[in-house]
């Protein structure tokens, strides 16, 4: 299936902040970036950079204190806030609450820009409606009250409003915070699929880099300095992401994307064995502050095998077997302590 | 998809069975209001007196006393639970309304101003004319002004219980600024004033029942045209600019509807408490509803029913005392107040 790929939204120079008082307080460097039909675009920067408010001047919600903001090739200050819903959807990191108001009810709301005066629902917006509580699989929820529901399924009920309201943008802000780990990733798997199978270009901000990373198609990364926009991969071989953690106690994998804490090198030890349990034996080994070394050392461990279900430690003449990871960290970690 | 449309028609259906049953409701409190009070009339004389002209003493009652009246309170409490529906939806406040808020008091101190202000010839009973206006609109000024501080305090601080005692401060202040002006006016302002803080259906000149009708058919009218904004502002105020809406406008044409309304009402009848914060929730437990399409009307129809129920108490039919109106909405709206509260127990930042 090949799909129409054009560019549908682009930053030429932006600036974003705010007005305070007559001051113009600029939180980021110009922005220059773009996205496509049908991407899942992913906005990482550090807490308090300006990720909420840049996706808040990109939905109009907020004047951009300089440069252009592009949707379909015309700048966003020609539009009316009525013509910029029928571009643009908006989740923001507030919880709504609202009683009495069921989760048809809030999906209709999405149907705002396309309603008369009154906000009569017409047959085709009813379709809609239905449509969109479909694609978020809430259907069995319909007449159920927002406020009866559970964190991940009010958020599926947002995510269903601004499918109805048909926009070919959907921007939102941290979309998988508050969430509990599977809701997360239902949330995700639900964006991805939006952004394949309905052509839907989707913006949404994360704290979650190793779920951005494997999920999105595209990173805007926001740093003090610049944003670097780029395939998730393009950026790892890149080590965009060093430059996220200024800190001096996490550090972040590059070659797989995974976080690790730095620690004090305490010895070098070399494992004997492969598979599964090769991979989660030298995490736990690196957690205890050891590296794995690629030829025998004096310390050196062999893993479970067909012949031999335990692992087996050797160490200054001392030969001893353990029956879980546990177990072997524990009589590591006081080995090493007692020289 | 064809049983999901079928439950929606029945469930359309039901919403406008109880609309016909409310309004059938209030055809029959409207007759009754008419029949009872404080003066025993039969059936038969208030059917001659309204049906024939016998220029009878009961004929003057009927048609001069009782039909005002009872048309006074189906407007009032149309135009007052119409005005706590709006700030409910505006504020996103279960507990904002017209009295509780202070925009009664504003509608107050405006009238105070002409009351005691002017000279001592305006009294609402000798108003007519240009000077049923002049009262009116001061009374959408007082409420405006007040409705407006309430709208600045309340997109600073979200916290409902804040906004909430810092409007019952605000009608604290006013009253106090009232009393100031009553220690200086003379005798006769005074007493004028008086009367009308007692709050009664039934002191309205003609001609001021008809400021008030066509007031509050103004306030009616445009917030049907604001059902639609009603219903995107229950989300918040950055989801319903997202939606398109232009949320300054809106915000600009309910604050208008909601001095109107509230104005008008307290200009000729005085503050009566507690039918603008109670009936709106009424109408959401008997809809179990969030949309304006339905809650505006379902209001509209609710409001005067339970005006007129408050105005047949307040009668004490088959007595010939008269309780004053303020003390029976009070009693029937605070229990509603009350359960609200206790229901959500934790309903900061809930709407």
């Amino acid at each position: 299936m090949r799909k129409d790929i054009k560019e549908i939204l682009s930053l030429d120079s932006l600036k974003i902040g705010y007005f305070s008082g007559k001051n113009e307080n600029v939180l980021l460097p110009p922005l220059t970036a773009s996205a496509d039909s049908g991407e899942l675009i992913a906005v990482i920067g550090k807490n308090g950079i300006g990720k909420s408010t840049l996706l808040r001047t990109l939905t109009g919600l907020q004047q951009p204190l300089g440069g252009e903001i592009f949707y379909s090739g015309k700048n966003i200050r020609d539009y009316s806030r009525m013509e910029l819903a029928h571009k643009v959807g908006y989740i923001s990191t507030e919880i709504v609450r609202v009683s009495n108001m069921s989760v048809y009810d809030m999906v209709a709301l999405g149907r705002f820009p396309h309603t008369n005066w009154i906000g009569k629902i017409e047959k085709t917006d009813h379709e809609k409606i239905m449509d969109a509580i479909e694609k978020t699989s809430m259907k069995r929820f319909c007449r159920k009250f927002v406020s009866e529901l559970s964190d991940g399924e009010r958020q599926k009920v947002m995510i269903a409003r601004i499918l109805a309201q048909d926009t070919g943008i959907m921007v939102m802000d941290e979309p998988t915070a508050f969430l509990d780990i599977a809701a997360r990733y239902e949330i995700l798997h639900l964006l991805h699929l939006l952004s394949g199978s309905s052509n839907k270009t989707i913006i949404f901000s994360t704290h979650d880099l190793q779920m951005a990373i494997s999920q999105s198609d595209k990173i805007w990364l926001l740093l003090d300095d610049r944003l670097i926009e780029g395939a998730p991969e393009d950026l790892m071989i890149a080590g965009a992401f060093d430059h996220l953690f200024d800190s001096s106690t996490v550090i972040f994998n590059s070659d797989n994307g995974t976080f690790s804490f730095r620690s004090e090198n305490r010895g070098t030890i070399y494992l004997d064995g492969k598979n599964s349990k090769r991979y989660w034996t030298e995490k736990a080994i690196n957690r205890a502050g050891f590296s794995v070394s690629n030829e025998m050392t004096s310390t050196y461990i062999i893993l479970p095998s067909e012949s031999n279900s335990k692992w087996q430690l050797s160490a200054k003449s001392i030969v001893r077997e353990f029956k879980s990871i546990h177990e072997l960290i524990t009589c590591l970690d006081k080995e090493v302590m007692s020289t | 998809m064809q049983k999901e449309l079928s439950v929606d028609l029945k469930a359309v259906r039901n919403v406008r069975l109880i609309f016909l049953a409310l309004l059938l409701f209030i055809v029959i409190l409207l007759i009754l209001d008419i029949f009872l009070g404080s003066v025993n009339i039969k059936a038969s004389e208030v059917i001659s007196a309204i049906f024939n002209n016998s220029n009878s003493n009961y004929e003057t009652i009927i048609l001069k006393f009782r039909l005002p009246k009872a048309i006074t309170a189906l407007v009032v409490g149309v135009a007052l639970s119409l005005s706590g529906l709006q700030m409910q939806t505006v504020f996103r406040n279960p507990m904002a309304g017209p009295y509780v808020l202070g925009i009664s008091s504003g509608a107050s101190l405006g009238v105070a101003f002409v009351i005691l202000g002017f000279s001592s010839n305006i009294a609402p009973e000798s108003l007519n004319g240009l000077g049923n206006w002049i009262l009116v609109v001061a009374s959408w000024v007082g409420a405006g002004a007040v409705m407006l501080l309430i709208m600045v305090i309340s997109s600073r601080v979200k916290d409902i219980m804040t906004v909430l005692i810092l409007g019952i401060m605000l009608s604290s202040g006013i009253s106090a600024i009232v009393t100031i002006m009553q220690y200086f006016s003379n005798e006769t302002m005074l007493k004028a004033y008086v009367i009308w803080t007692m709050g009664s259906l039934g002191n309205l000149t003609s001609g001021q029942l008809n400021v008030l009708l066509i007031s509050v058919l103004a306030g009616v009218i445009l917030s049907l045209f604001s059902s639609k904004m009603l219903n995107a502002l229950l989300i918040g105020e950055n989801y319903a600019g997202s939606l398109g809406l232009n949320v300054r406008f809106a915000r600009a044409v309910i604050f208008i509807c909601t001095s109107i309304l509230a104005g008008s009402v307290t200009a000729f009848c005085g503050p009566i408490g507690f039918i603008g914060i109670a009936v709106p929730h009424i109408v959401r437990i008997i809809f179990k509803t969030s949309d304006h399409k339905i809650l505006i009307p379902g209001t509209i129809l609710m409001g005067g029913a339970i005006m007129l129920v408050s105005d047949i108490i307040s009668q004490l039919p088959g007595s010939e005392s008269v309780l004053p109106v303020n003390a029976v909405t009070s009693l029937i709206g605070i229990p509603v107040v009350i359960w609200v509260i206790l229901r959500k127990r934790n309903y900061s930042g809930s709407f």
